[in-house]
């Protein structure tokens, strides 16, 4: 029996046959992206914002991390017992700079490697397996 | 615009929650003895106070709307005086000031009371808590799961990787912290530590440790503020305001704080930081090698290695190498928190801007004891706070 599988929070990732993304938003006056998306450009210095929806995806660097040695508060969700995790800051070529949690242990991370975005669990709850974006060294 | 001087400062030692320093102290009682610390220094009394610029907390007192100033008010006497309550999050206490100078520098008012007090929850600070997916700090937690220190400890591995920073010139830092906070009455340790206690500490958040990043703290901090004219009056000895600037990050901030951002294409850097510091060393004509001494926001060791380059204190790279001869030692030519900081002393959030200026004014005037910057003439203090919020203060003799 396969798990029944949502995401942790809906709306904000993709998997589909153009691959993983997240979606956000750019704005077409002043090339400015977001995630997540949001209604009017911040830009101070945008001629007039032009927001279009946007997913950000594929491979990046990794220009920091740190690991989560204890669990964070609520809201935070994880499984027990707690595992500690590498959070990865990361310089996607798509041009955003996004953080996500590391599907590989933190011991494996080092600053400038090369990651792939991708979708795993996160937490289950009641039988299911609750999803969001995470990074993956390549 | 006038000058402003600082006529008297007060603090309550900094403690822990039950301890035997701040025992179950409300926030109000907190406040109220370092207020009258402050009064008490100055020579004046509660009733010749005009105005009052109090730093606004979230977690306690302040009729749960963080009307912190009109608890203190209230406590002290209702004299009808205005209160002002600023909130910034931990740069509450450095907003205080900067209103608190704004006034009487603007010729409102010619004496007024900065206060900030704390009494902080216990644990990790949790943020609103909502469950809003349209809050971004929700967003965050929920789909990624970031500890408050975590932040800090990313800026601390980038610093690794850039300039080979090692984990034992980072504990370094706190070892010269904790030797600052000796013999200092009001910090919550006063015990010197080895750099073995710092390295066998655990980590909270690799590569930062325990004893790296600083606890939350319960305490309170006063100032008073004056006219030259009233200063006179009151004192042979005033500390001059030289610069109070205030300021907020800018479009081209890529530090991790959100979700995301646009890749950047040049450094990454606190910019409200910078933006408070750099105007106030230009408001004041002073450059950031003519200071004998700086008072920095050091919720982890990372800070005191990272702001003095980021200001230009001394060149980039070379933080480390003045921690481990010394030079960022009350003797040293590039003295960084001779209280002790952050580290020694907690974080009751927001009194922190209010006790700088009281350590920065014990300095100037030559009060301080074993942690003495000799000689010293002009000091800077700095506070940076969440949303993007940064003050800097440069007072000279
Ligand atoms: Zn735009």
């Amino acid at each position: 029996m396969s798990e029944s599988v949502a995401p942790a929070v809906a709306g904000l990732f993709v998997a589909d046959e153009h691959g993983v993304r997240v979606l956000g938003a750019k704005c077409e006056a002043c090339g400015t992206p977001y995630f997540p998306s949001v209604p009017v450009c911040h830009n101070p210095a945008c001629p007039g914002s032009r927001m279009q929806p946007c997913g950000f995806g594929g491979r990046g660097v990794v220009w920091s991390y740190s690991i989560a040695n204890f669990a964070p508060p609520p809201p935070h969700k994880y499984d027990q017992p707690f595992r500690p995790y590498a959070i990865a800051v990361v310089d996607l070529a798509s041009g955003l700079r996004l953080v996500g949690q590391m599907v590989d242990p933190p011991e494996a991370v080092t600053v400038g490697a090369a990651v792939e975005l991708v979708i795993d669990t996160l937490y289950h709850e009641q039988g299911k397996a609750f999803t969001t974006w995470k990074f993956k060294l390549v | 615009m006038q000058e402003v001087a600082v006529v008297g400062v007060g603090l309550h030692r900094f403690g822990k929650a039950g301890d035997a320093i701040v025992g179950n102290k409300s926030v109000t009682e907190l406040c109220r003895h370092a207020v009258d610390m402050a009064l008490q220094d100055a020579g004046i009394s509660w009733r010749q106070v005009q105005a009052v610029s109090a730093a606004s907390s979230r977690f306690s007192g302040g009729k749960g709307w963080g009307l912190n100033g009109n608890d203190v008010v209230e406590d002290l006497g209702s004299t009808g005086v205005p209160v002002y309550n600023l909130s910034a999050g931990c740069a509450a206490g450095g907003n205080a000031f900067n209103v608190g100078w704004s006034l009487v520098a603007g010729g409102v008012y010619d004496v007024v009371l900065v206060v900030g007090g704390e009494v902080m929850p216990k644990g990790m600070i949790q943020t609103a808590g909502t469950e809003e997916v349209t809050d971004p700090e929700f967003l965050r937690q929920r789909c990624v799961g970031i500890p408050g220190p975590a932040f800090w400890s990313m800026l601390a591995r980038r610093r690794m990787h850039e300039f080979g920073t090692t984990e034992e010139q980072m504990a370094t830092v706190t070892v010269k912290a904790r030797r600052c906070s000796v013999g200092n009455p009001f910090a919550r340790f006063q015990q010197a530590i080895t750099l073995g206690d710092v390295l066998n500490s655990p980590y909270v958040s690799n590569p930062l440790r325990l004893f790296e990043i600083c606890p939350v703290s319960n305490g309170a901090a006063a100032a008073i503020l004056c006219s030259p004219q009233k200063a006179r009056q009151f004192t042979g000895k005033p500390v001059w305001v030289a610069a109070s600037a205030v300021a907020t990050l800018g479009f081209d901030d890529s530090l991790p704080r959100n979700l995301a951002g646009p890749v950047p294409t040049g450094p990454s850097y606190h910019t409200e930081v910078m933006g408070a510091v750099r105007k106030a060393f230009e408001r004041a004509g002073i450059g950031p090698r003519e200071l004998s001494f700086t008072e920095l926001q050091d919720n982890t060791c990372y800070y005191e290695l990272a702001y003095p380059e980021e200001w230009g204190l001394c060149e980039p790279g070379e933080a480390e190498h003045l921690v481990e001869a010394g030079e960022t030692a009350p003797t040293g030519r590039m003295p960084i928190n001779p209280s002790g900081g952050f580290v020694s002393f907690g974080e009751a959030t927001t009194a922190m801007g209010v006790f700088q200026i009281a350590e920065v004014t014990w300095q100037l005037r030559g009060q301080s004891g074993a942690r003495q910057v000799p000689d010293a003439s002009v000091a800077l203090a700095q506070t940076n706070g969440l949303g993007g919020n940064a003050t800097a203060a440069i007072l000279k003799r």
